[in-house]
C-alpha cells in the first residue's frame, strides 16, 4: 500500500530551561541546567529535592481565566505547546475542514495534580467528601489532555491519548504517523505532557532512582534521574498538504517502532530485549539502515542500569558503527519529563536537524567503562545532521525508536 | 484490508462464559453495592455493578499475583481464559502485542499510593505499589505475564477508550506494523472512580440505570474487562482460525463542542462517527440489525444519541446494554462489543427485562427479540468529552 509521506511544520516546547521554541533552543544549545529545589510541594521528607520544574509558565498567556481553572497543569502545557507549534506552522485552523485535522497525545502520569489535590482533600476533612470542589474530579482522566488540545484547534478528526508512561510521546507521534500515512487527517497535532507529580517523586525516590545534586547521564558517577515536567508538540502533514500550503517543512518523519520489554514493571531487561526490537521495527518501517543515522537521541535518564542497558542496545543495533554516531540526553539539563520527554526530545531533534547542531549531555565528567559512546559532553557540537533517531523507554518496559530526517536529504 | 475478530473473552458482572453472558443478557439488571476500598470508604454502600467474588486465583494461580492490582488481574484474568493458548504457543514474534483501553487504569494503585504516603509518610510507601501507578500498569504486566513484545499500548480516551483501541488496533494493523493485536478495554471499580463521579453529579441518585429513561438521572457505574484477538483476514486464514466477525467499518472522531455536560446537543460527532463506520461497511442504514447503544442514564448523552439513531437508523432496534453491566467507563466499548457479538451469533436483541418510560423516538427493546437475522451491528461509544466512535460488527459465523 502507498502511504503519504508525513512532514513536521510547526513545533512548541514548555521546558524548564525555557518555555517556546527559541528559548528552549538557546538555552539547550547553551548546555543550561534547568534542575533546580522543587517548589511545587515540600521536599524536606526526601532524600533528594531538585527536580525540573518549568519556571514562570502563566496559563493565562495561553487561555482564559475561566479556560485555565477548569483544565489541570498538564492540559495548560499541553495547550500552550500546541498554539506554539501551530503558529510556526503557518496553519490557519479556522480554514481547515475540522474533520481532517486530529490529536494524538501521550502522558504518563496525566493531570497528577488534580488527584493530589482531590486526595489531600479527602484527608483534610477528615477521609470524606464533603469539602472535595465538584469541579475538580471531572479534571483527573489523563483522555481530558488530548481532548483539551483538540478542543483548542476545533479538531473534529481523530483524536487519542496514549498515556504509554515515559515512551508517551514517541508513541503520539507514532500514531499520528500512521494515521497520516493512511490518509486519515491532513493535519495532526502530535505530543506530550506531563506536570511535576508529588506521586511520582515519592515513588522514584523510593527506589532511590533519583539524582542528589545533578543528572549525569551515562558519566561513571551518575546517581540518578531528576523528575521533571513540561511539554512537547509537533505539527504534523501529510507532504501533499504541506506542500499544497506552501509551509515551511522543518523535517520529515521517516518511521517508528515501538515494543516492549515483557521482563519487568520496573527495571529494563538486561539483553535490551524490547529497545533492540523497538529500534530494528523502526529501520524496517523507515525502509533505511542504521548505517545512514548521524545522531541519536538517547533516554538516557541517569540511572546506572538505563544507561548502561541503552549503550548495549545501541552498539546491538548499530554494530561499528555505533562508536561513531553522537548520542546524548537533554534529559540532562531538564530532568525526566514523564510523558513529555520523548515529545520535547523530537522537537529537539527537529531543531538539530534544522541548524545542524547537536546539543550536548551535560554534567559530564568520567568516562564509564560500560558506557562507551561519544555522548555530546558538556558542549553542543556542530555536525551535519540529516537522519536521527530518537529513542524513549517506560515503565512497563515499553520501548520505542523514532527515525526523523531531514526533508529531501538523500544518505 | 479486512480485519476480522477471531476470539473474544469478557468478564463483568455478566459473567464469563457465552452461557453466563446470555442468560444475565436475558435476566433483570443484578446491582450489587460496595462501600470498602481499604485506604478509603463510603459512609453508605455505593450501588453498582460490581463484579462480587471476583477470584482470580483459580484462573491465573497464586504466583506473581500478590503486587498485581484489581484492575491489573482483571486484564490478566481475561487474556488467560480467551488466549492463553495463543500466547503459549508457536514463536515469540508471532505472539501478539497488546492494545487496550481504559478511562483511570490502576487508580486505585494511584490513589492509594499516594494515600499511604500522606497517611504514613513517603520513606514508609511500598516501592513495589509504584510500579502500579502509571496508567499503562495493567497492558504491560500483560505483556509480562505472556512475553508479549511485539508491542504494548494502552489507550485512554475517557468513556471511550474501550473503543478506540480498536479504532487504534485497525490503524496500526492497516499500517502494516503487526497481523494480529489483542485489543479490548479495561475497568476497575474504584473508590477515586466513584467518589468522583459523585461528587461530579454523573451517578444516580436513585440507584438506577435506565438508558433513555425519561426518568433516568445519571449512571451507575460497572467494572469489566472484554478483550478479543483482531487481524488480517489473510493472517486468520493462514493460521485456520475462526472468524467470528468482520470489523466492516470504524470511524473514530471527536465532538469539540460542549455544553453543559459535556454533550453537544446537535450531535454532530456522534452522527458522523455513525455515517462514517456505515459508510466504510458499504451498506445501507437499514442493513444494519440492531444497534449496541452507548446510552447510559444520562439524560444529555442519552438525548444525544437518540437523535442520531432516530435520525440516521429510524427503524433499526436499538439493545441497551448498559442497563445490565452498568457504565463500565473505558471497558464499555469493548463490553458493548462483547454483548453485541454475543446477541448477534444468538440470533437475537437482548431486552430490558422490564419495562420503563422512554423519550426517544427509537426502537429500544425492552422484550428480548428471538430469531433475528443478525448480519451488521452497529455499536456506539460517545463520551461526554467529545470522543466519539462507532464500529460496524458483520457476522462471519
Amino acid at each position: 500500500m502507498k502511504k503519504e509521506r508525513v512532514v513536521i511544520t510547526g513545533l512548541g516546547a514548555v521546558t524548564p530551561i525555557g518555555i517556546g521554541i527559541e528559548a528552549f533552543w538557546n538555552a539547550a544549545k547553551d548546555g543550561s541546567n534547568g534542575l533546580r529545589p522543587i517548589t511545587a510541594f515540600d521536599t524536606t521528607v526526601f532524600r533528594t529535592n531538585i527536580g525540573g520544574e518549568v519556571q514562570n509558565f502563566k496559563p493565562q498567556e495561553f487561555l482564559t481565566a475561566t479556560e485555565a481553572e477548569s483544565m489541570g497543569r498538564s492540559s495548560h502545557f499541553a495547550i500552550a505547546a500546541t498554539q506554539m507549534a501551530l503558529k510556526q506552522s503557518g496553519i490557519a485552523i479556522s480554514k481547515e475542514n475540522p474533520f481532517r485535522v486530529g490529536v494524538s497525545f501521550g502522558t504518563t502520569m496525566g493531570e497528577p495534580q488534580i488527584l493530589e489535590q482531590c486526595i489531600e482533600n479527602i484527608f483534610t476533612a477528615n477521609k470524606t467528601l464533603d469539602t472535595l470542589d465538584p469541579k475538580l474530579p471531572g479534571q483527573y482522566p489523563c483522555g481530558k489532555i488530548a481532548a483539551h488540545v483538540a478542543r483548542h484547534c476545533n479538531a473534529c478528526g481523530p483524536v487519542i491519548m496514549i498515556p504509554t508512561a515515559c515512551a508517551a510521546g514517541n508513541y503520539a507521534i507514532g500514531y499520528a504517523f500512521d494515521m497520516l500515512g493512511l490518509d486519515m487527517a491532513d493535519i495532526v497535532i502530535a505530543g506530550g505532557s506531563d506536570p511535576i507529580s508529588k506521586i511520582a517523586f515519592t515513588g522514584f525516590n523510593r527506589l532511590l532512582a533519583t539524582a542528589k545534586e545533578s543528572c549525569k547521564p551515562f558519566d561513571k558517577n551518575r546517581d540518578g534521574m531528576a523528575v521533571g515536567e513540561g511539554a512537547g508538540a509537533v505539527v504534523m502533514e501529510t507532504l501533499t498538504h504541506a506542500q499544497k500550503r506552501g509551509a515551511t517543512i522543518i523535517a520529515e518523519v521517516l518511521g517508528y517502532g515501538i515494543a516492549c520489554d515483557a521482563h519487568n514493571m520496573t527495571i529494563p531487561d538486561p539483553s535490551g530485549s524490547g529497545g533492540i526490537l523497538a529500534l530494528n521495527k523502526a529501520f524496517s518501517n523507515a525502509n533505511i539502515t542504521p548505517d545512514t543515522v548521524d545522531y541519536i537521541s538517547a533516554h538516557g535518564t541517569g540511572t546506572k542500569e538505563n544507561d548502561k542497558i541503552e549503550t548495549f542496545i545501541i552498539k546491538s543495533v548499530f554494530g561499528e558503527k555505533a562508536k561513531s554516531i553522537p548520542v546524548s540526553s537533554i534529559k540532562s539539563m531538564i530532568g525526566h519529563t514523564m510523558g513529555a520527554a520523548s515529545a520535547i526530545e523530537a522537537v529537539a531533534c527537529c531543531l538539530m536537524i534544522q541548524h545542524n547542531t547537536l546539543l550536548p549531555t551535560i554534567n559530564y565528567s568520567e568516562p564509564d567503562p560500560d558506557c562507551d559512546l561519544d555522548y555530546v559532553p558538556n558542549a553542543s557540537r556542530c555536525a551535519s545532521v540529516n537522519r536521527v533517531v530518537s529513542n524513549a523507554y517506560a515503565f512497563g518496559g515499553n520501548t520505542s525508536a523514532l527515525i526523523l530526517g531531514r526533508f529531501g536529504a538523500t544518505s | 484490508m479486512k480485519i476480522v475478530i477471531t476470539g473474544s473473552c469478557s468478564i463483568s458482572c455478566l459473567g464469563t462464559t457465552t452461557e453466563q453472558i446470555i442468560e444475565s443478557l436475558g435476566a433483570a439488571p443484578k446491582i450489587g453495592t460496595v462501600s470498602d476500598f481499604g485506604f478509603h470508604s463510603f459512609s453508605q454502600p455505593q450501588p453498582c455493578f460490581n463484579i462480587p467474588n471476583f477470584d482470580p486465583e483459580p484462573i491465573l494461580g497464586k504466583k506473581g499475583l500478590r503486587t498485581k492490582d484489581r484492575a491489573t488481574k482483571l486484564l490478566l484474568a481475561a487474556c488467560e481464559l480467551g488466549f492463553k493458548e495463543m500466547f503459549a504457543t508457536g514463536p515469540e514474534e508471532l505472539r501478539p502485542g497488546l492494545c487496550i483501553g481504559t478511562a483511570f487504569g490502576s487508580v486505585q494503585s494511584i490513589g492509594d499510593f499516594l494515600s499511604d504516603a500522606i497517611a504514613n509518610g513517603p520513606h514508609n510507601v511500598n516501592p513495589m505499589a509504584f510500579a502500579n501507578t502509571v496508567i499503562n500498569a495493567p497492558t504491560s504486566n500483560a505483556n509480562i505475564r505472556y512475553l508479549s513484545r511485539m508491542s504494548s499500548t494502552t489507550v485512554s480516551t475517557t468513556f471511550n477508550a474501550g473503543m478506540d483501541a480498536f479504532a487504534y488496533a485497525c490503524t496500526y494493523i492497516r499500517s502494516g506494523h503487526a497481523k494480529r493485536l489483542i485489543v479490548g478495554g479495561l475497568e476497575e471499580l474504584s473508590y477515586y472512580a466513584l467518589a468522583g463521579l459523585a461528587k461530579s453529579n454523573a451517578l444516580s441518585t436513585k440507584g438506577t440505570c435506565m438508558p433513555f429513561g425519561s426518568e433516568a438521572d445519571g449512571f451507575l457505574m460497572g467494572e469489566g474487562c472484554a478483550v478479543f484477538c483482531v487481524e488480517t483476514e489473510e493472517s486468520a486464514k493462514e493460521r485456520n482460525a475462526t472468524i467470528i466477525a468482520e470489523i466492516a467499518g470504524i470511524h473514530s472522531c471527536f465532538d469539540p463542542k460542549q455544553e453543559k455536560y459535556g454533550y453537544n446537543p446537535d450531535a454532530s460527532g456522534a452522527e458522523h462517527a455513525a455515517s462514517k463506520a456505515v459508510l466504510q461497511a458499504e451498506i445501507l442504514p437499514n442493513d444494519i440489525s440492531f444497534i449496541a447503544a452507548s446510552a447510559n442514564g444520562n439524560p444529555h448523552g442519552d438525548a444525544m444519541e437518540a437523535s442520531v439513531i432516530s435520525k440516521l437508523f429510524p427503524k433499526v432496534p436499538v439493545a441497551a446494554y448498559k442497563l445490565k453491566t452498568g457504565e463500565c467507563l473505558g471497558a464499555s466499548g469493548s463490553l458493548n462489543v462483547a454483548c453485541a457479538l454475543t446477541d448477534m451469533h444468538a440470533k437475537r436483541i437482548s431486552g430490558a427485562a422490564g419495562r420503563y418510560g422512554i423519550n426517544a423516538p427509537i426502537d429500544l427493546v425492552f422484550d428480548t427479540r428471538e430469531q433475528v437475522a443478525s448480519n451488521y451491528v452497529l455499536v456506539n461509544s460517545f463520551s461526554c468529552d467529545g470522543y466519539c466512535a462507532s464500529i460496524v460488527l458483520k457476522n462471519r459465523l
